[in-house]
């Protein structure tokens, strides 16, 4: 594992917590919305927004290479997410 | 030690010790809204199986599966590696 | 079985763990330590009740 997103730790994860990020884990690359990182597995959780519906792909920590923050998620996005999960932490997020 | 930094120190402490909490509640979470759903893994050695999850342990070291699809059959009860696996994915 | 035996009484894991779970995770410990033991609960009755053998039965990655 060569990437310094992933050695950051759980303060800059949570901070890019809703934000869209590239994954890349074993030449495989992988576009989503980050719900979490498992900070003891280093897992990074996608979701992956379609027309309708939407899938949640977790990335192994161990398979991980390499993140990139791609963007912030628009209001509407950001609603989208937030109606997948919604666990009482949502709240207490920085917008 | 001076206050003020053992302070900040105390601060800093926190606010990872809540970010970790937060970030690792949402996985756990994430890991119980798997159960009995249909999920698809992307494994080592270009390997793809699909199964109905059950439970992972803890440490994140082992998935409970149940009806595993497998390229020889299906298994109906299996546990999986997590080391085995790059990626998996479910609907939501 | 995946189940674990029962820890000699000396070493108390559980309150090592209750240390450690603190020190991770401040005033929300007890609340990540009982999702961890549901979760893992259920893990283990899971694989008493159903005896699920390792696919692959070789890990594809060591």
């Amino acid at each position: 594992m060569q990437c310094g997103w992933l050695q950051s730790g759980p303060q800059l994860w949570l901070s890019c917590v809703h934000r869209q990020v590239m994954v890349k884990a074993q030449g495989e690359e992988h576009r989503g919305w980050l719900l979490t990182v498992d900070p003891v597995s280093r897992s990074v959780v996608l979701l992956d927004l379609r027309a309708e519906g939407a899938s949640v792909r977790v990335v192994m920590g161990h398979a991980v290479e390499h993140v990139e923050v791609l963007q912030e998620a628009d209001q509407e996005t950001l609603e989208r997410i937030r109606s997948f999960f919604v666990p009482q932490e949502t709240l207490s997020l920085d917008p | 030690s001076i206050p003020t930094s053992a302070g900040a120190d105390t601060e800093q402490l926190l606010e990872e010790q809540h970010a970790r909490s937060v970030l690792r509640e949402r996985f756990l979470r994430c890991l119980l809204a798997m159960s009995n759903k249909k999920v698809h893994f992307r494994m080592h050695e270009k390997v793809n199986v699909e199964a109905t999850f059950g439970a992972s342990d803890i440490d994140v070291l082992n998935f409970q599966v149940s009806d595993l699809h497998t390229p020889i059959g299906v298994q109906k009860e299996a546990l999986i590696r997590c080391h085995d696996v790059i990626s998996l994915t479910f609907e939501v | 079985s995946n189940r674990s035996s029962a820890a000699p009484p000396s070493d108390r894991p559980g309150e090592r763990r209750a240390a450690e779970m603190k020190k991770l995770y401040g005033k929300d410990a007890a609340k990540i330590l009982a999702m961890e033991a549901a979760m893992q609960l259920t893990f283990d009755r899971n694989c008493d009740r159903k005896q699920p053998k390792y696919w692959p039965v070789i890990p594809l990655k060591l």
